[in-house]
């Protein structure tokens, strides 16, 4: 049985003691990041074309714009690895990303205020709330003198902000859905964004390849 | 770790101390999570209490309410916690957020409570404290959990605190950030966009009730307290000198005590809820714990109490001159109550202020 997914923090936790990420793992965390906000910002991109007084307009606006500010920011900020393998690793886990989430499902055709679109919200908001690697590095790591740590904070800064606005989105958007089946809706994103996660945390600290093995087996 | 399902939600609580003594249960303040009372862990049993403390949903190890809990549900799960623990009749103190928790529980399950402890907290929100509402939510939502962290600390604890544990400020922030959910943190707040004023129910909570409030508590002032103490039938008030909104933090010694005097009072059957207004000495182990309130408490200039016929005032010509004390014994009361200076009635220094973390409100 693969460890949980709070098996697999405590465990990358207690690598990330012994010294911030290196090239590998910085290359691991952040193409699956940009995997994620490359979903986000296709789906928002089209969200471009809702009439401008649609009430979730601004908000969501925003947030492709600071997606796509903060994927590039983490781009010049990573120390890129050498080994072709991570990158063959990342692009396994994108595809798992893509699959779990269903998120092909939010690209086609035009958003009306419904399940589809309640699914979206939630997706997003497991993303911002579900992803986080601060809370893995040591308090006493100076994160602002590190380029990658501290482009990683501003980008969970930045979730910490949006989620606000999310959850008054998820709670008061009359999508035609009972409190339940909202709620329902929101921990099954969560869940599965969970398990996403948890096996990119198997890969972290891990020779390349050798976390995903260890998930298969 | 011990942890109770209820209707689907995971409560993580610790409980510690002797079976068989009186419990007491630490409801949190906002972005507080168990672990924040490890001192009450040892205090509160020195004193013959039991104490549990717990996570409520959003918080710590506890599930996080997907689109959020109000203060009723809160209430409930804490009494289906008690239920699960077979704890028939605790003393439920309330900090803050959790001292609202604590109100409502006192008036929805009035059978179920032997005392009832409201700490730095309120029953409707006046214009200045919604203003702080406002503010620590636009920071939380609009800057970050750190800045939200950055407005709590000089509104949380005393200068002197502050000064002792400046080294510590930065990594008691990092901490919190990072062992807060930051949407289980959101959605708490989201709670009180839709508080509505409990004040006209405080009437029907008749159990003993103790209610505290910092000396320079700018948060949760003092007359959001008295509005409890003129309600609350069977209420004292003690004002707790030099200390801020999380003073619980800052001098668990002497909580304690005060926690533990109150219980033991109502348990003997002494205890007296006559809605008068007292002073806290500023030593854990003085003689006489309280001093009884003789000046208007609801001023921050130490003037008499309105019905009170005026002494004639003091007058000085400088330093080192001989003028007649006009107020004798009262001065010194007086300038515990209002900040002054001089040491309180034990003369001594309280106790010290070690570090502690900085999420509570």
């Amino acid at each position: 049985m693969s460890p949980s997914f709070e098996e697999q923090q405590r465990r990358v936790k207690r690598h990330f003691r012994n010294g911030t990420p290196d090239a590998n793992d910085q290359t691991r965390i952040a193409l699956y990041l940009q995997a994620v906000k490359g979903i986000n910002v296709a789906v928002l991109a089209k969200l471009e074309w809702q009439p401008v007084d649609w009430l979730p307009y601004r908000f969501l606006h925003g947030q492709y714009y600071r997606e796509l500010e903060l994927t590039t920011l983490l781009g010049r900020a990573t120390q890129w690895s050498s080994q072709s393998l991570i990158y063959m690793e990342a692009a396994t886990l994108s595809m798992d990303l893509w699959s779990r989430t269903e998120a092909a499902r939010y690209l086609p055709g035009f958003f009306e205020v419904d399940e589809r679109f309640y699914s979206y919200l939630a997706l997003s908001h497991a993303f911002m709330s579900v992803l986080r690697f601060m809370p893995l590095v040591p308090p006493a790591v100076d994160v602002e003198a590190d380029p990658f740590l501290s482009a990683l904070k501003a980008i969970e800064d930045e979730n910490g902000r949006q989620i606000q606005t999310q959850i008054r989105m998820l709670k008061d958007l009359d999508a035609g859905l009972s409190r339940q089946e909202r709620e329902r809706l929101v921990e099954t994103q969560r869940e599965r964004v969970e398990a996403c996660f948890a096996q990119l945390l198997a890969t972290l600290g891990q020779p390349p390849g050798k976390g995903l093995e260890e998930e298969s087996d | 770790m011990p942890s109770f399902e209820h209707e689907g939600k995971s409560l993580y609580y610790e409980l510690h101390g002797r079976e068989g003594d009186p419990v007491v249960t630490i409801v949190n303040g906002l972005s507080m999570r168990t672990n924040h009372w490890a001192p009450y862990f040892e205090l509160l049993p020195a004193r013959g209490c039991r104490v549990l403390t717990y996570d409520m949903v959003g918080q710590g190890a506890s599930s996080k309410p997907v689109l959020g809990a109000d203060f009723d549900d809160h209430a409930t799960m804490l009494a289906a916690l008690h239920t699960h623990l077979g704890i028939e009749r605790p003393y439920v103190f309330g900090i803050s957020f959790g001292g609202v928790v604590a109100l409502k529980y006192a008036i929805r399950y009035p059978e179920r409570i032997g005392g009832l402890l409201p700490v730095s907290t309120f029953s409707e929100l006046d214009p200045q404290l919604e203003g702080h509402a406002v503010n620590l939510y636009q920071g939380l939502a609009r800057v970050g959990f750190e800045f939200y962290l950055d407005l709590l600390m000089p509104l949380n604890f005393s200068n002197q605190y502050i000064a002792a544990n400046r080294d510590l400020v930065h990594l008691i922030k990092r901490v919190g950030a990072s062992t807060n959910e930051l949407y289980g943190i959101q959605n708490l707040m989201e709670s009180l966009s839709d508080f509505r004023s409990l004040t006209p129910e405080l009437a029907a909570i008749e159990c003993p009730t103790l209610i505290m409030n910092g000396e320079f508590d700018y948060l949760t002032p003092r007359h959001l307290h008295d509005i409890m103490r003129r309600h609350i039938r069977s209420s004292r008030l003690i004002l707790v000198p030099r200390v801020c909104h999380a003073f619980t933090l800052e001098i668990p010694e002497l909580t304690s005590r005060l926690i533990g005097d109150f219980v033991k009072s109502v348990e003997a059957g002494e205890w007296v809820g006559d809605q008068s207004v007292w002073i806290a000495d500023e030593h854990p182990d003085a003689k006489v714990a309280l001093t009884r309130c003789e000046q208007d408490h609801l001023r921050a200039i130490p003037v008499p109490e309105p019905d009170r016929p005026a002494r004639a005032p003091r007058r000085e010509n400088g330093p080192g001159s001989k003028t007649k004390s006009a107020a004798g014994k009262g001065q010194a009361r007086t300038k515990a109550a209002s900040g002054g200076t001089k040491a309180s009635t034990s003369g001594k220094k309280a106790t010290a202020r070690k570090k502690a973390p900085s999420g509570q409100r």
